[in-house]
């Protein structure tokens, strides 16, 4: 055995050290499992939508059946409405839908079974609100347009269409990789264009294609139409604010409600995540006290023996080294308990948001695995640069 | 390491005390590499404190000490680790060993930091100094004449220009003295070192250079 811990392993507190693993395991526990179960949560709630980030909402004029239907008022947003919008506190960010002021006619041609057309439309927000991971982009000359589709048109097809017709149902991946047919006219002119999905969406009942791409064809295809806007998308910093609420009350303007509800539901599961992890950070820092204070303890307890040590000719560091290793061996193995507990906790709550959720996919782990590194990354190097310290005012003999 | 100077040094608890007579306080001295020095001194006149000086284990003192030129008042600890592992072996008065280990372990946790000494040699230095059974025997459990011996073999598991011995037989008969002496001497003329011996009556015999009284 070295020598040199079998000295400085005199003294030793095995209740100190234990209550500091403890400690420190719980307060790991808390905080890995908090970042972890929010991940899991906020991905039960969202799933993958390749059109908007978290905390958008979209926002229309209430149709009214005399202004809107019979004296056809517009039900678009003025410049003069969006601008004051974006100057509310409560908001971050405003983009305006442009609709097509032209005709837009889609064929699918689906492995030459059926070829079926139809009449639509097409609307664009700014791109900024756009949170896909393919391309979408356009310019004047291509001939592909990235389109992002509602998923719940898929579903119409797969689930009322194609089985009353004996078509073959079409999953998300196959719908991705064909390509439709798009016909545009307008102004005297008519074009064709290779359309392809790149994303469906869950909270927009649109189908959405890139801004350039819209505004290159408003003005080709329908030159001189006034473009409306008639529906607005809003990057809110809290989308439980009451002024927000009683804003869009007094314009009377609507919003999609569901969309709000799982907001607020992952605005109050943040606070309560966010409390609870920092009691988990408060533990934990608790924990860091413990050590060090045993360390220190330990050191003064040692005084001696280390003072012959350097006098001997060893370093301070050297002398630290034992009782370095000995830290961040602790912080290794609260680090891995850590880590496994919180597997075996997720491995039973993950089972029960199946249930909840059918195509439930839990987030992976790569930030709960970040998290649990740089804590133990943090805590280590206090613990190295404070037992470090602490050797040169024994050497200095500074107490 | 080639010579140790002391210009006018005066530890500070002797500071506006009247010293008479010390020819190492308050004086220029010269220490040489290979030379053996004997330092004379009285209980109470700053022996263990000179030792502790030049071993930089403390500061309070006045004037300079040099190393080859150099003062050592501003070494940082990179530097008196590496003197005290490679050029500076001190013998401490109250030897510094560690009662929770064996007299082997104690030699070795010296040893195994320098690899000086083969396990070999530290067991005939055992054998010779008549303490050959007590390997095993823990520090505590020796006397203090046994642990002189040891705590001189660990001295002696270091490379060293310079060797300190304070009060090294104190608590030794005639014989053993000798023997320690015959050692010391033969340790020190292998490597070219220098002894300072100090003593307050029981003086080790080697042939020494020149007498100091503190």
């Amino acid at each position: 055995m070295n020598l040199v811990w079998k000295l400085l392993k005199q003294h030793i507190s095995k209740p100190q050290f234990a209550g500091f693993f403890l400690a420190n395991l719980v307060g790991m526990l808390i905080i890995l499992l908090g970042v972890q179960f929010y991940q899991d949560a906020m991905n039960a709630y969202n799933g993958k939508d390749g059109f908007m980030k978290e905390d958008y909402l979209i926002v229309s004029k209430k149709v009214s059946t005399l202004g809107n239907t019979i004296f056809k008022q517009s039900t678009g947003f003025r410049k003069d409405e969006l601008a004051q919008l974006e100057e509310q506190d409560f908001v971050d960010k405003v983009g305006a839908f442009t609709p097509s002021n032209f005709k837009v006619r889609a064929g699918l041609n689906l492995m030459g079974f059926s070829r079926m057309s139809t009449d639509m439309f097409f609307e664009s927000v700014p791109d900024e609100f756009v949170d896909t991971d393919q391309s979408w982009s356009f310019k004047e000359g291509d001939q592909f347009i990235p389109i992002i589709l509602p998923r719940d048109y898929l579903d119409l097809y797969n689930f009322g269409f194609a089985q009353s017709k004996n078509l073959p149902s079409i999953s998300e991946g196959l719908a991705t990789s064909v390509t439709l047919d798009i016909t545009i006219k307008g102004n005297g002119r008519e074009d064709h264009f290779d359309g392809r999905i790149v994303g469906f969406t869950n909270r927009l009942n649109t189908l959405l294609v890139p801004q350039a791409f819209m505004e290159w064809a408003n003005k080709t295809y329908a030159t001189g139409k006034k473009v409306e806007h008639s529906r607005a998308i809003l990057k809110v910093k809290n989308p439980t604010d009451e002024n927000l609420a009683r804003y869009l009350q007094n314009h009377n303007y609507q919003t999609d409600s569901s969309k709000l509800n799982s907001s607020k539901t992952a605005y109050v599961l943040r606070i309560v995540l966010g409390i609870v992890m920092a009691v988990g950070v408060v533990i934990c820092l608790l924990a860091f006290y413990i050590l060090m204070l045993s360390i220190y303890l330990l050191i003064q307890k040692n005084s001696n023996k280390l003072e012959d040590l350097m006098l001997l000719g060893y370093s301070p560091s050297a002398v630290a080294r034992p009782y370095q290793t000995l830290s961040i061996g602790m912080n290794i193995a609260v680090l891995a308990m850590g880590l496994v507990a919180v597997w075996s906790i997720r491995s039973y709550y993950i089972g029960k948001m199946e249930s909840f959720f059918p195509n439930y996919e839990g987030a992976n782990a790569t930030t709960t695995l970040l998290v649990g590194l740089g804590l133990f990354a943090l805590v280590s190097a206090f613990n190295y640069l404070l037992t470090a310290r602490k050797m040169k005012t024994i050497w200095k003999r500074e107490d | 390491m080639e010579k140790i100077q002391l210009n006018k040094v005066l530890p500070n608890v002797f500071r506006g005390r009247a010293l008479t007579g010390s020819d190492i306080w308050e004086n220029d001295v010269c220490f040489e590499k290979g030379k053996f020095y004997l330092i004379e001194a009285n209980s109470g006149t700053g022996k263990s404190s000179l030792c502790s000086f030049l071993y930089g284990y403390r500061n309070d003192y006045q004037g300079n000490i040099m190393f080859d030129n150099e003062d050592i008042a501003r070494y940082p600890i990179a530097q008196w680790v590496e003197l005290r592992k490679q050029h500076l072996a001190l013998l401490w008065q109250e030897l510094r060993l560690f009662p929770e280990l064996t007299a082997w372990e104690n030699v070795q946790i010296k040893n195994q930091m320098t690899k000086f000494q083969t396990d070999l040699q530290i067991a005939q230095w055992f054998d010779l100094l008549g303490i050959g059974d007590k390997r095993d025997a823990l520090i505590g459990r020796m006397s203090y004449g046994q642990q002189q011996r040891v705590a001189l073999i660990r001295t002696l598991c270091q490379p060293a220009d310079f060797i300190f011995a304070d009060e090294p037989i104190s608590h030794l008969d005639e014989q053993n003295s000798q023997l320690m002496a015959d050692l010391l001497t033969q340790e020190a003329k292998r490597q070219g070192a220098a002894v300072i011996a100090t003593s307050i009556g029981k003086r080790l015999e080697l042939k020494y250079d020149t007498t100091f009284k503190l």
